[in-house]
């Protein structure tokens, strides 16, 4: 089929129908409200439902209840309303359920503003709400990238019946880019297994239910559910390495919209002689540990680049052990790094100065050594 | 042999009040950024107006101090207001339903009947005076990749605003991956949109690097050659024509007092 020009949300939304989805339960909030306004024009298209709930909390047991009865559902919002949405999303997870929802990520922390940020991750990828569960999570740096990651969440919420985030920032839902849709246009039904409360006439009753007021149940149930976070670990790590075939004198490691910005300085200051790397997750959680070493040992050292104030970070320095050096350029409250932020961190951690001729001049010396290191 | 141009005096100049409306995605801040500078540069006083309360990003006000260094007045709402989704109109804004004989005034409004709503705010203050409503339309966008699509988006925008759409503007493109049959696509259903509604086809729009293209010589619509301004912070101009002094101003950076 021929490309179409979407913005981000609506490509969510339309990605979700094509994986047969039908089921939206949500409630607006800048930067992320096409979706739920696309849904509301489209899904009652193709027979979908669409309800807007009176709050993210409502919404968020909704997706709870309509996974139980073994429907496939989404749910999108935007920083504030993902945090209202994490109690529920805790059950969720208790029960197994497989849904997908969406965060478009807004400044923080508190309101914040309506401007991109990314300072959801360690949210996302580490403390979604109470107890030992995880989201997987999927960070998509293109419009088209979003599509498919949507279409692969719902398969991975029902192949390992665990909730699946997609999470971008603001310029994602907001960007407009070419995209086209994998045919075929709709997925298989969900399957039930023996799990789904789709009436027991003839069969036993089935319950969804996260209590456990039996200590050694509730603890077989973390163990059972930690196993299969440990298969989802083993099988579902994805990421992106470029510029990595020869050694490089640094490697930039970012997630998301800030990737592009990485890319685009990279390739200025390639084409000045400066070899620079890039890595980038596509999963946030699971985090392609080995995949972040294994970048960073062709590195000669690491720079970090997020829309926040340092939490991918963490898990780099994981991945890194120690082998490297590692800056941290980081922006908040809707301040996007330009490409030129981005280079001038680079020729200030490597000391060269902006190529006019080709041979790099010696580390300027700075006052500021302790300054931004991570 | 090239395309024949938009004579910008002739078409624009002739009436002094401009709206741009459209779906949303359709392009109305690019034309209507566009349409201010080259009007600017042809040497006429220029006032543009940020309308849009429906985008929360990537509003003509992010080339505010591109358009004030090439001598367009630009009116949006200042300081930290600006990075609102607030509904805000300046009072400014009456000013410009009444332009100075020798001015232009240039309206980008919200996308879609929603953000067309505001214009039905300056219905009673416009009163008599003549305007120009145009909607942007482009066939790759959804609900108004038909011609049907782009008439039930027109009634749509006339019910919000109580404003009659006077015109279209054919912009068809898939913003980097725009091709020569998309922006022929564009014509051919704009024509169309125009023969069913009895509005011209006022132009068509093309990048610089279609400007000379000789599959679009024969073309009786007139072309408005524009260039890419509303860029994400991460894409890089490269048209080589001659850039105004200064560039957008990134995401959530200030725009100025």
């Amino acid at each position: 089929m021929s490309k179409i020009l979407m913005k981000g949300n609506e490509a969510v939304g339309e990605a979700a129908i094509r994986a047969g989805c039908l089921h939206f339960f949500g409630y607006p909030i800048t930067p992320q409200s096409e979706v739920p306004e696309y849904l509301a024009r489209r899904l009652p298209e193709v027979g979908g439902v669409f309800v807007q709930a009176e709050s993210e909390v409502a919404a968020s047991n909704m997706i709870y209840g309509a996974a139980g009865v073994g429907v496939r559902v989404l749910t999108t919002s935007s920083s504030p309303g993902i945090s209202l949405m994490a109690e529920a999303l805790s059950y969720i997870a208790a029960c197994e359920l497989p849904v997908v929802l969406v965060n478009m990520m807004r400044a923080g922390p508190g309101l914040g503003g309506i401007l991109p940020a990314q300072g959801d991750y360690l949210q996302a990828t580490k403390g979604t709400a109470h107890g030992d569960f995880h989201l997987i999570v999927l960070a998509p740096s293109s419009v088209q990238e979003a599509v498919n990651l949507v279409m692969r969440a719902f398969e991975l919420a029902e192949n390992y019946r665990n909730p699946v985030m997609v999470i971008g920032d603001g310029m994602i839902g907001q960007m407009m880019e070419p995209v086209e849709f994998p045919e075929p246009a709709v997925g298989k039904p969900l399957d039930p297994g023996d799990w789904a409360l789709t009436g027991c006439k003839d069969r036993p009753r089935r319950i969804v239910n996260s209590l456990y007021l039996d200590p050694e149940a509730c603890n077989r149930h973390n163990f059972k559910l930690t196993a299969k976070w440990q298969r989802i670990t083993e099988a579902e790590q994805r990421s992106e390495s470029v510029y990595l075939d020869e050694p490089c004198d640094i490697l930039l490691t970012s997630f998301g919209m800030t990737y592009r910005i990485c890319k685009t300085a990279a390739d200025e200051l390639r084409a000045e002689g400066i070899k620079v790397g890039l890595f980038r997750p596509i999963t946030l959680a699971p985090f392609p540990y080995q995949a972040c070493r294994a970048a960073a040992d062709r590195a000669g050292r690491i720079l970090d680049v997020e829309m926040n104030m340092g939490q991918m970070l963490e898990d780099v320095k994981l991945a890194v052990q120690g082998t490297k050096s590692i800056d941290f350029l980081g922006t908040a409250g809707g301040v996007v790094p330009s490409p030129e932020d981005v280079a001038k961190k680079i020729r200030e951690v490597l000391g060269s100065a902006p190529a006019k001729n080709a041979s790099p001049k010696p580390a300027p010396q700075k006052k500021r050594k302790d300054k931004e290191r991570a | 042999m090239t395309a024949k141009r938009l004579q910008l005096t002739e078409t624009i100049c002739s009436q002094k009040l401009h709206m741009i409306v459209g779906n949303y995605g359709s392009g109305k801040t690019e034309v209507a950024v566009n349409l201010a500078l080259a009007l600017a540069r042809a040497g006429r006083r220029v006032s543009i107006a940020d309308l849009d309360v429906v985008n929360p990003y990537f509003r003509c006000r992010e080339a505010r101090v591109l358009m004030e260094e090439a001598g367009v007045r630009v009116v949006v709402p200042s300081g930290a207001q600006s990075f609102s989704e607030l509904p805000i109109v300046l009072p400014e804004i009456r000013a410009l339903l009444r332009p100075a004989p020798d001015e232009v005034s240039l309206f980008d409004v919200g996308g879609d009947p929603v953000g067309a709503k505001l214009l039905s705010s300056l219905v009673e203050p416009l009163g008599d005076t003549p305007y120009q409503l145009w909607q942007v339309i482009n066939s790759r966008r959804p609900f108004t990749d038909t011609v049907e699509g782009c008439l039930r988006m027109r009634d749509g925008i006339e019910e919000a605003s109580r404003l009659k759409v006077t015109g279209f503007i054919a912009n068809s493109h898939l913003v980097t991956e725009t091709t020569l049959e998309v922006i022929q696509e564009g014509i051919r259903m704009g024509r169309e949109v125009s023969r069913r509604s009895g509005l011209p086809l006022v132009f068509y729009t093309a990048m610089q690097e279609f400007a000379d293209s000789p599959q679009l010589a024969g073309e009786e619509v007139p072309l408005f050659v524009m260039r890419r301004i509303m860029l994400p912070p991460w894409i890089r101009r490269t048209d080589a024509q001659p850039q105004p002094a200064g560039r957008a101003v990134p995401l959530g950076r200030r725009t100025g007092a």
